[in-house]
């Protein structure tokens, strides 16, 4: 499972390449490939536009064609997908402990009562027959039925897809706009108290613990202050499509939210500052100015679409890490959301849903992957013409 | 806060401070926010609509698979079901005695093999039909011939022959063997008239709208999110004060404790000795330390066998002398433990049954209690031929007297335990290594007794007969756990004996006289070395409820009781003392626009400043 937990110091830092201006106001910079922590995104490299050398290497051919390089990206995602599936078998069952006697410890359990519910589980047949049942399972979309909610695996994750996508929509859309904005005011004035403030605030951020971030805006905001409340979607009993259904739903929302961003925004704004700072020595910035543009004029005109050609491909590569992100998020909210199905499954053990929440986890990172580098095709004349 | 806003305006209507007021706007919204934060009284209450009055809300985690009484055996729907269904036989506040249930009398012939119950007449169902012996009959029954009935509590009626119903208001149990053990203890009682005419009553999810005999009856369920239980109109016992019970979902005990601090639940229960010191100061939280069923413990290898006695395992062969075992004890000061390690929310232990059962608990006057004595467990080791070698540790045919002690590393209190008893043993010349690992290695490698020394633990029911049961040899499970629940993987035949005698023994003051014998014997022989009895530390909001009743009555838990009087009981506190409301829409809008004037209006304002001074 990809662990929801950053690292800034994993990754490699891209090389700034001879376009940097000034590397040394740049000491940490978040690697866009730090999404990895996941098997799904050991092809995520390519998609790093940031390091022209790996760019090259992925680049297609001279005079291929889009369909042969979609093709070339899509077997890469089947096969990192075939990859997950296997090893979500075997990676959980690989882990210590029975389900069935940690359920039946000390509880006055009959041999017979936990033969029963081995068979129940199906966990009397051999390894084999089970994985055998699995692939079937997962090529006709039956992902099994979970232990402890006796309910269809796909069935729960579906039921809660919806309030993690909420969850990790709203923080995506926040540290995206708040990254890329502060990003690109930070390359511009690059070295002033502004870039210096925040930049290192949000590498602060972003080197703090998510679940410890998460529990002291607990504690100030939710048990000494009372603002906002200690955890759920919705106070039980409200509608939720009620306009006082909505408000209670955006006040449970604010936390996990803020903690989201908090920790990942950094990212987007290192990537950001890096892009414009590439392109701020760029002679067509001069030209424009000597046209006669205001400073903002040039900034928001020229430089930054330029700009956010590489850092698109990048957010999509970390929106699919960001729903993995929000396990530790709405365990430590309780929000019920496939992060916290995920936690409780790991408490367990409930094998079928693990399984079913890592191939699904998985299965979105794999597909952003591929979005981004389709999309990256696109923005990008200069690949799209090669 | 006033002055400070006075200066603002003065600084928007002042020209010649105007770069000034930008450079300081930022630096004054953020004090602004923290002068907001500050402000905030005490009292400013939930963030949410005021709760009803009379619904008890409980922070809970408990994994829910249904509210299938004969298929769920998770921890909230089995207390759950302790409050939708009667027992036959109910156990009491006071002690955990039986007491009357559905069941206003009961006698059994004279070895104990038919048991008859006089059923209390005219009782009715939640939903109003009449409540007979049959449908006492009819659930023992089909817990007998259908396996999928009983996934949940099938041990309970292993021993039952056939249970008949002379009349509506007779219920005769024949057992298959005499037993002591009232028969009619914790199994939940359906309606017939709800259940026989499900399809599949094994897969029945029961999650809404229950119809039982017990207090409270469930209303409705969202899976982790909240349950919701109503109470019953019908209940024999009357209708209880509160309207509904909410449990609601905190997957985090952190969480937990902040949300009765802010008032969004009413009560939280198994907090740990941190926690609940940090609420000694709450307003309106009123604590419970309420001493508690269950047991702490250090297992200790006696050579783990199967039922057959075939041994297995990487126990140390030293552990198999009882001599050594016993050193142990006499080396470990339980009460130092007991007060260093659970800061004194335990009670002092002698043997497996907890003192909240005083008629089974092994008494601390027996004879063959022995306390911390470093002498004694000296010269046990001596006399089984350890002696001390280089560096304190004590050898025997050249061996080193190395033992492993398994812990789980996710559980502060058995990491300072090992903590504080390695030096011990280094005192008795034992080299004792801690081994911390998670929770499900731990459980792997003591199933497959792969340890030497573990730290252990049981929650016990008001009858004994069941932990005494798995101490017995032919309960021995093998080395991949099946066959049957093993305590300490030890045999002792004089124990199964006594076992034997005290489970046929109708003579209540001759059984607990058994009891103690066995006990004393397994104290004796230490498999194992009790630690402590663990208090249940609970909080509730005293500003809305009172009255909770405590099991035992005095001194006891208020949760995970066995019976239904923990909340039962509970009265709300009159209104004009209860708080709640929430929030102004005021409030709401100060924050938002505090929040955005930090992270971007200072930003912005900085940039603006730039820009300026770009221009000229």
């Amino acid at each position: 499972m990809s662990t929801p937990t950053h690292d800034p110091h994993s990754g490699d830092r891209p090389d700034r390449g001879p376009g940097t201006s000034n590397p040394g106001t740049d000491p940490t910079n978040p690697s866009p490939a730090s999404a990895r922590g996941s098997a799904a995104t050991a092809d995520a490299d390519p998609a790093n536009p940031a390091n022209p050398a790996t760019a090259d290497m992925d680049e297609p051919p001279a005079g291929g064609s889009f369909t042969r390089y979609f093709l070339r990206k899509l077997g890469g995602a089947a096969t990192s997908m075939v990859l997950v599936i296997v090893l979500g078998f075997f990676a959980f069952r690989m882990l210590p402990g029975d389900p069935v006697l940690k359920i039946a410890k000390e509880r006055p359990m009959s041999p017979a009562q936990i033969a029963e519910l081995r068979s129940q589980y199906g966990l009397d047949k051999p390894v084999i027959v089970q994985f055998w049942d699995y692939l079937v399972g997962i090529v006709t979309g039956d992902l099994g039925e979970s232990y402890v909610y006796r309910k269809s695996v796909s069935a729960l994750i579906g039921e809660y897809l919806g309030p993690t996508l909420l969850l990790t929509a709203t923080a995506a859309v926040i540290a995206i706009v708040l990254g890329l904005w502060l990003g690109q005011i930070s390359a511009w004035r690059r070295n002033s108290l502004f870039d210096k403030l925040a930049s290192s605030t949000s590498l602060i951020f972003w080197s703090v613990p998510t679940f410890w971030l998460g529990l002291i805006l607990l504690m100030i905001f939710g048990g000494t202050l009372q603002w906002l409340p200690t955890g759920g979607m919705i106070t039980p009993g409200l509608d939720p499509w009620s306009p006082a259904g909505i408000i209670d739903v955006i006040k449970h929302l604010i936390l996990p939210v803020i903690s989201l961003v908090a920790v990942v925004y950094a990212q987007f704004l290192m990537i950001m500052r890096a892009s414009l700072l590439e392109e701020m020595n760029e002679d067509y910035l001069t030209t424009a100015r000597a046209k006669g543009l205001t400073e903002d004029e040039v900034r928001r005109r020229h430089a930054v679409p330029n700009a956010l050609l590489p850092t698109v491909t990048v957010v999509f590569l970390h929106i699919g890490g960001l729903i993995a992100g929000a396990v530790t998020v709405e365990a430590v909210f309780s929000w019920p959301g496939l992060g916290k199905l995920t936690f409780e499954a790991i408490r367990g053990p409930d094998l079928p849903l693990l399984q079913g929440t890592f191939v699904v986890f998985s299965a979105i990172i794999i597909v952003m992957n591929l979005a981004a580098d389709i999309v990256y095709r696109f923005l990008d004349p200069r690949v799209r013409r090669a | 806060m006033n002055h400070r806003t006075r200066r603002k305006t003065k600084m928007f209507t002042s020209h010649s401070l105007r770069r000034g007021w930008q450079r300081c706007l930022a630096g004054v919204a953020a004090l602004a926010l923290a002068g907001s934060m500050a402000a905030s009284p005490a009292q400013a209450a939930t963030s949410e609509a005021p709760a009803s009055e009379n619904v008890l809300r409980i922070a809970t985690d408990g994994f829910i698979d249904s509210f299938n009484p004969f298929t769920s055996f998770y921890l909230v729907p089995t207390n759950t079901f302790r409050y939708m269904y009667e027992n036959l036989v109910a156990n009491d506040a006071k002690d955990g005695s039986v007491t009357e249930g559905l069941a206003t009398e009961w006698n059994t012939d004279s070895e104990g093999k038919v048991w008859t119950y006089t059923i209390r007449p005219d009782m009715k169902w939640s939903d109003g039909e009449p409540l007979t012996s049959k449908d006492v009959a009819w659930t023992y029954n089909q817990m007998m011939e259908k396996e999928e009935m009983a996934v949940a509590n099938g041990s309970l009626v292993e021993n039952f022959d056939k249970v008949e119903t002379p009349d509506d208001d007779t219920v005769r149990i024949t057992l298959k063997k005499p037993q002591a053990n009232n028969p009619g203890q914790e199994i939940p009682v359906v309606p017939e008239h709800v259940w026989s005419k499900i399809d599949k009553p094994g897969e029945f999810k029961n999650d809404e709208k229950s119809v039982g005999s017990g207090p409270f009856q469930l209303e409705s369920y969202q899976a982790n999110k909240s349950i919701t239980l109503k109470a019953n109109p019908n209940f024999w016992r009357g209708k209880p004060k509160l309207d509904e019970i909410q449990y609601r979902y905190y997957t985090n005990s952190d969480a937990q404790v902040q949300a009765i601090r802010s008032g969004e639940v009413d009560f939280i229960t198994g907090l740990s000795p941190d926690q609940f010191t940090a609420l000694e100061n709450a307003d309106n939280v009123e604590l419970n330390d309420g001493n508690g069923r269950r047991f702490n413990g250090i297992s200790i290898n006696p050579g783990v066998a199967d039922a057959e006695g075939k041994e297995f395992g990487t126990g140390n062969e030293a552990l198999k002398d009882k001599k050594v075992r016993q050193a142990i004890r006499a080396g470990i000061d339980t009460e130092t433990l007991r007060k260093q390690v659970m800061q004194d929310y335990a009670q002092p232990a002698t043997s497996f049954i907890p003192a909240v059962y005083p008629d089974w608990a092994l008494k601390s006057d027996n004879s063959v209690i022995s306390g911390f004595d470093v002498a004694k467990a000296k010269k046990l080791l001596d006399g089984a031929g350890w002696k001390e070698g280089s560096g304190g540790i004590r050898e025997k045919d050249g061996e080193k007297l190395q033992l492993r002690f398994l812990t789980d590393a996710d559980a502060p209190i058995e990491q300072s335990t090992a903590k504080f008893i390695k030096p011990w043993m280094k005192d008795i010349g034992i080299d004792l290594k801690n081994e911390s690992s998670d929770v499900d290695t731990v459980s792997e490698r003591t199933t497959k007794g792969d340890y030497d020394m573990y730290f252990s633990g049981w929650s016990i029911n008001p009858d004994p007969d069941y932990q005494l049961s798995i101490n017995t040899c032919g309960q021995r499970p093998d080395a991949d756990g099946n066959g049957g629940t093993s305590q300490d993987g030890w045999c002792n035949k004089e124990f199964d004996k006594l076992y034997q005698a005290q489970h046929v023994e109708l003579d209540q003051a001759k059984r607990q006289d058994l009891v103690q014998k066995a006990q004393a014997i397994h104290y004796e022989e230490a498999p194992s070395v009790t630690l402590w009895y663990p208090n249940q530390l609970e909080a509730y909001r005293s500003d809305r409820f009172d009255n909770f009743t405590k099991q035992p009555s005095d001194g006891g838990a208020i949760a995970n009781q066995v019976g239904y009087w923990g909340y039962s009981s509970v009265e709300p506190v009159s209104e004009e003392e209860a708080t709640g409301g929430g929030m102004g829409a005021g409030g709401w809008i100060g924050i938002a626009a505090a929040v955005i004037v930090v992270l971007g209006g200072g930003g912005w304002l900085l940039s603006r400043r730039k820009k300026s001074d770009d221009r000229e």
